[in-house]
């Protein structure tokens, strides 16, 4: 008799501590991020989508020896005596294959990095061709991407970024 | 290039707030940080401040419509007194006068329906510390289960192959009719009540007890073995815990000595020592026991978590009802909110002192505001077990029962008794 009514007690009990639980969490914030309406800010040593800044780099080539899915190419520019200098020519990285690791960031001599990881999570390409971006020498963080309709390369439009310019690290 | 021309190029992150707000960075860490003290939060306070409003609104909407019930018999003898000087036969008036009343007491369970979806879903947002639906509507998805309904109402009506197609359609009409006309005798305040029997406990148990003959025939008509199985298990935990809910209420009916909802509402008037009610809740031990008993056997009745082994999502593929759809199944949904409504308000009647108010003081709001107050409180107890506790085993379900709902609510009554003999 004296077993059973503990055991009642302590079922009672536990219920009540259950109960307890949930009152508790229902009062307290919620932790769902209400995404397009709300954004949450990254780590600051998040990987995000690579940003590349065409007047820092020296045109060495260790992002392109660093890359481990070969995303990225580059040409030295060419002075009038035909002596290369530390400027690229053109510089181009694939959205597509790049598998974010960090390792072409990493490898970069310059200070600040003239190729790195910015916060921006949100790469959103409307066709293939977008993926490939390609910079001269003055162009901004994001590139330029080749349109085949009218065989141009032009800025990317409907980007969303989350930043306006990126961290540089 | 030198470093001041890098640094005047690029200064610090700006956030782009054009595609949408972003979070502070304190709440991207997991929210151990943020619980410890929300009230930090801006959007906590906002929140809070917007409840608090809502429930003074309400309070003061309250004091300003005042008392209801006292309102209604002028109106009816003006109506009388119109109809004489027409010449209009007074047994139209009182004809239309029922049909109007039968109409307002038809709303009271859909209105429940549309408000407990809407409630149920956000209250267990909040307990999984999600926030459920924020978009349809104009405020936290206000306007979500009228969106429900209306693609319940334009979605196909499917009968099964090998379904009994006369009993098929036959179930949910069996289902809803004893939920709405069970609604008859209960008090929704002081005079507020459609018809006011003198055997009104009697007559809420009987008619809802008819519901269970709906699903038996929503299980069997349903051509389905899941169906089936639903509709039998349906049928032996309604019919057993049919046994406790009824037991526990007769300490009740003793204290009180009489049937009539509204008279035992009404004899709960009163504080002991002007300030703890005279509630039956209230009466040592044995109020406490039958509320209890009353209380979880009400959930299982209504066929709702942790009693909900006849509609099992997980064993029974929604047992009884997963050959419905459509109205159909809006019909099952609406009479399982309604019988939430039905034990609310009978619980709120029987145990809360009706329309009295909690504290003496408080006696400048109506009587009808009370009682929606303590049924919504009751209400939140529902949705609060649902969401806290997970299913019982069928067999447990049984032996819960008979093993110790039902001793408990017998002795209790004995109980009772002695209670009433040691007070007289």
């Amino acid at each position: 008799m004296k077993n059973y009514l503990s055991f009642v007690f302590e079922a009672f009990w536990n219920t009540l501590k259950g109960l307890w639980l949930t009152l508790k969490v229902l009062f307290l914030p919620a932790i769902t991020v209400q995404y397009p309406t709300e954004k949450i800010v990254p780590y600051p040593r998040f990987r995000g989508m690579p940003a590349y800044d065409s007047e820092a780099c020296i045109a060495c080539g260790m992002c392109v020896r660093a890359c481990p899915s070969r995303c990225i190419a580059l040409a030295n520019a060419v002075s009038s005596e035909g002596k290369r200098m530390p400027k690229i020519a053109w510089y181009t990285l694939d959205y597509g294959r790049c598998n974010f690791c960090g390792l072409c960031e990493e490898s970069c001599p310059t200070k600040p990095k003239a190729v790195w990881h910015s916060l921006d999570y949100e790469a959103v390409f409307g066709t293939r061709e977008e993926m490939v971006r390609r910079w001269k020498r003055g162009d901004d963080l994001w590139g330029t991407a080749h349109n085949s309709a009218d065989a141009q390369f032009a800025a990317v439009t409907d980007q969303i970024h989350i930043q306006d310019v990126p961290v540089r690290k | 290039m030198t470093e001041e021309t890098i640094k005047t190029k690029f200064s610090e992150p700006i956030f782009n707030r054009s595609h949408g707000r972003l979070l502070m960075p304190e709440t991207r860490y997991w929210p151990t940080r943020m619980w410890k003290s929300p009230w930090r939060l801006p959007t906590y306070r906002r929140g809070a401040a917007v409840m608090a409003g809502i429930l003074s609104g309400g309070a003061a909407a309250a004091w300003l419509l005042g008392e209801a019930g006292p309102r209604v018999a002028p109106l009816y003898s003006l109506a009388e007194r119109y109809a004489l000087q027409q010449g209009v036969p007074l047994f139209l008036v009182a004809t239309v006068w029922t049909l109007i009343k039968a109409a307002v007491l038809l709303a009271v369970p859909l209105v429940n329906a549309l408000f407990a979806v809407w409630w149920e879903r956000k209250i267990s947002a909040h307990m999984q510390s999600r926030m459920g639906p924020m978009y349809v509507g104009w405020w936290h998805g206000a306007l979500q289960t009228v969106a429900d309904g209306i693609k319940l109402f334009i979605k196909e009506d499917i009968v099964p192959e090998c379904a009994d197609k006369f009993v098929h359609l036959l179930a949910p009409v069996v289902v809803i009719i004893p939920a709405i006309v069970a609604f008859a005798p209960i008090p929704f305040g002081r005079e507020l009540v459609y018809a006011d029997l003198d055997i009104g406990t009697v007559y809420v148990f009987a008619v809802s007890g008819v519901s269970v003959m709906g699903i038996i025939m929503a299980g069997w008509s349903s051509g389905n073995k899941f169906s089936l199985l639903g509709g039998l298990r349906s049928a032996a935990q309604l019919v057993s815990y049919e046994l406790p809910r009824t037991f526990s209420v007769i300490p009740v009916i003793m204290l009180a000595g009489t049937l009539n909802l509204s008279a035992i509402a009404g004899l709960q008037a009163g504080y002991w020592g002007g300030l703890l009610p005279r509630w039956f809740i209230f009466y040592p031990v044995v109020g406490q026991v039958a509320f209890a008993v009353f209380l979880i056997a009400s959930v299982a009745e209504t066929n709702r978590i942790p009693f909900d082994i006849p509609e099992a999502e997980s064993e029974l593929v929604a047992g009884f009802n997963t050959e419905y759809s459509g109205m159909k199944f809006a019909l099952f949904f609406l009479s399982e909110f309604a019988y939430v409504l039905l034990s609310c308000l009978l619980m709120a009647a029987f145990f809360f002192g009706g329309g009295q108010p909690p504290l003496p003081f408080l006696g400048f709001l109506p009587s009808w505001a009370w009682f929606l107050a303590k049924t919504l409180t009751l209400i939140f107890c529902f949705l609060w077990f649902r969401w806290t506790f997970p299913r019982f085993r069928v067999d447990r379900l049984m032996n819960f029962n008979w093993k110790f709902l039902l001793p408990v609510s017998l002795l209790n009554i004995a109980a009772a008794g002695v209670l009433i003999w040691l007070l007289s």
